[in-house]
């Protein structure tokens, strides 16, 4: 028991030790299911989170400027149905707000989610961030949709299909920026450490592990494999060109197209 | 000889059997009902339609209620025979089959 206690502790004062100045800020959308067959509970529970995704630390969303799903061609506005949750990780001592919504799966295909947050202020940056974040469920064995761009300011969209990947393997996408690929595009990786089934919070042995930073090519096409089960999200920065204003100024605004995926052990 | 690759063999076919619902070709059906009609779908995983698939309709008791031919879109529906747990089967020819099972408690609608 104390020994249990006395780990726990340890890997939070690791945590606490590396967190602070290499934290890469993630907007989130985790749902509680990627494949859905008939069997399955066919309502799903959505997270929708701005943290940093390896140390575990959330920082306060406010409410989205939009929310929705994309299925069968069509955008479905959700935004009136988010509800405000708070969290925290365990070493983090205020709770802060992220948002969650059920949503009945009805018919057969891909959904894939999506949100704009409201901008966020980052005074260490001294700039704006708003990370327009996707996620795709599959469900009823239709695997239609995935691979379609919804017209978001910034995104990804996958060349591999995004679900039903293995540990290990290699996931591909292309970044696009106002609906045309970016060439060279810095993406940057990183590990949900409170991925469900998670056997043991990873620890990186130094900074530059808790961020991959991998480049795009001339296409926008990036590719990165996969090490550990779990979810995984994959930012593509850029910066707008547009600014928004802070206490009387114009400040750049950093967007950035993330997309998450779900690996699984095989065995 | 022929025992050493026995459980090779058998395990082989093990997977062959278990494989089947993630082949590339999949056919799936996915149904449900409006005003008291059941409406189907049949679809290969990548999206197309099954076109001339044979439909069979069996209630609780595996008891065979109707059968008929999907359309152009994959698609057929037919009036409620019965308010009980249907399974409806879809075979696509070449060993391609699937099932959608309708609860009792999903037929209102």
């Amino acid at each position: 028991m104390l020994k249990a206690t006395l780990k726990t502790a340890a890997t939070l004062f690791a945590l606490m030790a590396l967190a602070a100045p290499a934290a890469a800020h993630f907007g989130a959308i985790i749902p509680d299911q990627a494949i859905l067959s008939q069997d399955d509970n066919l309502s799903l529970n959505v997270e929708v989170k701005f943290l940093h995704p390896m140390e575990m630390h959330y920082m306060e969303m406010e409410k989205p400027r939009a929310f929705g799903v994309f299925h069968d061609g069509e955008k479905t506005d959700l935004l009136e149905s988010l509800v405000a949750a708070k969290g925290k990780s365990a070493d983090q001592e205020e709770e802060f707000t992220f948002w969650k919504i059920a949503y009945p799966i009805k018919r057969p295909g891909d959904y894939t989610f999506f949100v704009e947050p409201s901008p966020y202020w980052e005074p260490a940056e001294d700039l704006f961030i708003i990370h327009y974040t996707k996620v795709c469920v599959h469900a009823l064995g239709l695997e239609e949709g995935w691979d379609e761009p919804l017209g978001l300011e910034t995104e990804i969209v996958p060349l591999t299909r995004p679900y039903g990947l293995w540990t290990g393997n290699l996931f591909s996408g292309r970044v696009l920026l106002k609906g045309r690929p970016v060439p060279f595009a810095e993406v940057e990786v990183e590990y949900l450490n409170e991925s469900p089934g998670n056997p043991a919070v990873v620890i990186p042995p130094a900074d530059p592990f808790i961020t991959q930073v991998i480049k795009a090519d001339a296409d926008g096409v990036f590719h990165y494999a996969m090490p550990r089960a779990g979810w995984w999200g994959f930012s593509a920065l850029s910066e707008a060109d547009w600014t928004l204003e802070h206490e009387g100024e114009a400040k750049p605004v950093e967007i950035g197209a993330v997309f998450w995926v779900q690996t699984r052990d095989m065995r | 000889m022929t025992q050493r690759y026995l459980p090779g063999l058998l395990l082989m076919l093990l997977v062959f059997l278990a494989a089947a619902p993630a082949w590339a070709h999949k056919v799936n059906i996915f149904a449900y009902v409006e005003k008291q009609t059941v409406h189907t779908e049949s679809y290969f995983s990548a999206g197309r339609p099954v076109q001339k698939g044979r439909i069979l309709v069996f209630d609780s008791n595996r008891e065979q209620l109707l059968e008929g031919q999907t359309d152009a879109e994959g698609r057929f529906s037919f009036p409620l025979p019965k308010v009980d747990d249907l399974t409806i089967v879809i075979e696509a020819g070449m060993g391609h089959k699937n099932s959608f099972r309708l609860k009792k408690s999903d037929l209102h609608d």
